[in-house]
């Protein structure tokens, strides 16, 4: 009996323990089996994070490698609203460090829950502004944001990006999925204080770097020679381009109006369009070019064959087209050099419409050169059959066709190099680390093609030299080197009439130089100038201006003796007033608008001459308190320092040694008063003088 | 007197149990002991082992979190390195030398009787002349 109740005890204690274990299992088996799913994702939630590792782009690089365009990481404001306690608090509170208005940022809270941006790429001071005020519910993300150190230097080839980081226009839009790598995200771990530990590893692979063809200083120059051409003309727009004739990479593309890709949304869009491969315009004279090198290809005609200009008309269908001036007997280099209508009319019409037609389709007109930038235009020309019987009248001399200033430097450094019609192209490499990425459809290069022989390329040089020599270009002509080129002046349709405008322009002047070797092909295009309109008169100064300093800078051999006067010009060129300041150009502040330009160049003083000795404009402000020092004798240098030194500003003038000062030696003047320094070869009698000053000083 | 009179002897008896055990003799069992070593051994390895694995888990986490400062540290000399780099190009801005040379500085283009020209040496010739040269010949 005793034993059984012992028995019923232990089986009690036994199925009690076996209930408990089985009630221990089964929710151990819920919760790992039925409910793992929701723990897990709970878990992750409180222990992992996700951060998102934003697309950083490649930089652009000129063929230098110096940087036109790089990222650098920066921080944006997010807000968790569902976590802020107080919204309006926190609105107020951020509305003060952001400058924003408190009630634009509690609309941007309310709407929504669980993510909104505060503001995004916020520059260091206001991040930490932010972070002091240690609100819940305000996070940090990491972006990158770009930035075009040189601000508006070549701001039509870069192009710009959004917000967020896509390119929009120029290189960053055409390159934008090699430039631009994939965001991706990496899951880190956190400790109960959000600490993290046992991060993911991010590919962290950043955009392809791409090299240009553009030189800076190149472009610089193109770009400050177009704006003081444009300030002087007052013309609405313009366009430069710089090429390598024999390679066909540009070294520059300059255009007006300019925008800061630092800033682009605030630009108008007419400043943001590259109008050197948008832009169609009637060509004009230059087109002649063309005209003659189908003549000469063809050899229908030869420079010395005399044409009749009719004495500056012609009747061509029964319209009557006028010459810009009247012609009698011209041979066809002087046709060219004065650029006569009805002399390549004539030539135009022996060729006849359908060779001239296949050679203004063989120099790449009426179709996209292939440069590697967006927005390239065909340009505009009318199929052959739907040429009227004036047509070949009009395209001879320029009119009733359109082109891109991209398409007329492209075929005119074909006869430069010699008959080979070269794709343009602004991208020389796609760099990803070392490794060089092969470049594929519009990138891809392609073998030169010959237009024209070399004999009629040959033949056009030496014609288009006689245009800067004797013709309407003669403003083009470089001190030091040989060119050739061709002046044109087209008119512009005016839209309220359908008419061409008698007043409204195309200013253009295309060359290169130096004629045996071209180096560099230039052209010039100035839309409306007012006042003086012509293209020899107002875009081959440009010209000429561009040039001289490309071909000192690429160290091109001068093959011409240098014009003495030129001396006496150089010495006007001293820039007296200039409106910018060093202030303007803070190193880590892009954001502003264009700056004012530093120099305005003074064409006018380098075209005219000035026959007599060199007139140098000595300025003194006297009655300060600096004594000013004796610089005879000193070299440039030792001048320059002493000036800064003393808080005097140096007008230095001319070369070797210090000759002659303005105020002279001892004079009070005050401080950042400017004294002038000529320098030049000291006379016998000064050395010994300076020899004597110096013992003096000795002793 | 009496009371101590009357007091019981107790007569103490000293017996010598002599106990041989010398016969008792432990057997070895050196199998049993091999498995004790070898059970301890095992037990120490698993010791040694859990240890080595607890301590690692640690550090590891501590690794983790140098690793994530690092990370951090890395990340901020990177952002700081783009940003001077960038400040370079700022101040390499052909511009912003322009007006340093021509405002500050008193500078001027260079005349051409300043620029002193030399004579390129036998057999060098420009890269361009070299590119046209070849065109020409096709």
């Amino acid at each position: 009996m005793r034993q059984n109740r012992v028995h019923v005890r232990l089986l009690m204690v036994a199925g009690v323990a076996l209930l408990w274990t089985t009630a221990v299992f089964g929710r151990l088996s819920y919760l790992q089996l039925i409910k793992h799913g929701e723990y897990l994702a709970r878990a992750q939630r409180q222990q992992q994070r996700t951060i998102e590792i934003t697309p950083k782009r490649g930089i652009i690089y000129d063929r230098n490698m110096r940087a036109l365009a790089m990222s650098v990481p920066v921080k944006s404001a997010f807000a968790v609203p569902a976590e802020i306690a107080d919204e309006s608090l926190a609105a107020r509170l951020l509305s003060g460090v952001l400058g924003v208005p408190q009630d634009v940022l509690e609309a941007r809270m309310a709407s929504s829950r669980s993510f909104v941006w505060v503001s995004r790429k916020l520059p260091p001071e206001k991040v930490e502004a932010i972070e002091a005020l240690n609100l819940k519910g305000i996070y940090f993300q990491d972006e990158n944001q770009r930035f075009y150190p040189k601000r508006d230097l070549a701001a039509h080839i870069l192009g710009f990006v959004d917000p967020d980081e896509k390119g929009l226009a120029g290189i960053e839009y055409q390159l934008d999925g090699q430039i631009r790598s994939k965001s991706e995200k990496i899951v880190v771990m956190a400790d109960a204080r959000q600490r993290w530990f046992d991060g993911g590893e991010a590919q962290r692979e950043r955009g392809a770097n791409v090299v240009l063809t553009l030189d800076e200083k190149i472009q610089y120059i193109a770009q400050r020679e177009l704006l003081a051409a444009i300030e002087k003309t007052h013309a609405i727009a313009g366009s430069v381009i710089v090429m390598n004739p024999n390679g066909g990479e540009i070294l520059a593309m300059a255009n007006w109006p300019r925008f800061n890709p630092n800033a682009a949304s605030e630009a108008p869009a007419e400043s943001r369009m590259n109008r050197a491969v948008a832009a169609l315009y009637e060509p004009g004279s230059t087109f002649k070019l063309i005209t003659l090198a189908a003549a000469f290809d063809q050899e229908i005609t030869r420079p010395g064959e005399v044409f009749d200009c009719e004495n500056g008309a012609i009747y061509i269908a029964g319209h009557r087209i006028r010459d810009h001036k009247p012609f009698g007997l011209l041979n066809v280099a002087d046709i060219l050099a004065q650029s006569s209508d009805v002399g390549a009319i004539k030539i135009a019409v022996r060729l006849g419409a359908p060779r001239f037609y296949e050679y203004i389709r063989a120099f790449g007109f009426g179709a996209p050169t292939g440069v590697d930038l967006p927005g390239e235009s065909k340009g505009l020309l009318h199929r052959l059959d739907n040429w009227s019987a004036i047509s070949i009248g009009s395209v001879s001399m320029g009119q009733e066709i359109g082109v891109t200033p991209i398409q007329l430097i492209t075929a005119v450094s074909a006869i430069a190099n010699g008959g080979l019609l070269m794709k343009p192209h602004v991208v020389q490499a796609i760099k990803r680390g070392d490794r060089i990425v092969q470049s594929e459809g519009p990138l891809a290069t392609s073998e030169p093609r010959r237009v024209i022989r070399p004999e009629t390329a040959a033949t056009l040089r030496r014609l288009m030299e006689g245009v800067v020599l004797g013709g309407t270009g003669k403003l083009a002509r470089l001190d030091g080197w040989t060119a050739a080129g061709k002046t044109g002046s087209a008119q512009k349709i005016d839209p309220s009439t359908g008419r061409y405008s008698p007043t409204q322009l195309i200013a253009s002047f295309t060359g290169f130089a130096p004629i045996s070797n071209p180096a560099v092909t230039i052209l010039v295009s100035l839309d409306s100038p007012v006042g003086l309109h012509e293209g020899g008169q107002v875009a081959a100064p440009v010209f000429k201006r561009i040039a001289e300093q490309v071909l000192s800078y690429l160290d091109v051999p001068r093959d011409v003796p240098l014009n003495p006067r030129l001396i006496q010009a150089a010495y006007k060129r001293q820039i007296t007033s200039e409106g910018t300041t060093l202030e303007d150009f803070s190193p880590t502040d892009f954001s502003g608008q264009p700056d004012e330009p530093p120099t305005a160049s003074n064409p006018v003083a380098s075209d005219r001459p000035v026959p007599h000795a060199p007139e140098v404009t000595m300025s003194a402000d006297e009655g300060g308190d600096i004594s000013v020092p004796d610089f005879s004798g000193k070299t440039m240098r030792e001048v320059t320092e002493m000036c800064l030194h003393l808080g005097l500003e140096p007008l230095l003038v001319g070369s070797n040694l210090a000759t002659q000062q303005v105020p002279e030696a001892g004079a009070k003047v005050r401080r950042g008063a400017k004294v002038t320094v000529q320098f030049g070869t000291p006379s016998p009698a000064k050395p010994a003088k300076a020899a004597r000053l110096r013992a003096k000083s000795r002793h | 007197m009496a009371r101590s009179r009357k007091k019981t002897v107790h007569t103490e008896f000293h017996t010598v149990k002599r106990i041989d055990n010398s016969r008792l003799v432990r057997h070895a069992e050196p199998a049993r002991m091999q498995g004790f070593y070898r059970t301890a051994g095992w037990g120490a390895v698993l010791a040694v082992f859990l240890m080595f694995y607890v301590y690692q888990h640690f550090r590891c986490i501590d690794l983790s979190f140098q690793l994530e400062d690092l990370k951090g540290r890395q990340t901020k000399m990177s952002a700081l390195n783009s940003e001077l780099r960038l400040e370079i190009e700022g101040l390499r801005d052909p511009r912003r030398i322009d007006v340093i040379a021509r405002r500050q500085l008193g500078l001027t283009e260079p005349l051409p009787t300043q620029v002193q020209e030399y004579d390129a040496p036998a057999g060098a010739e420009v890269a361009a002349v070299r590119y046209v040269r070849a065109n020409r010949a096709q």
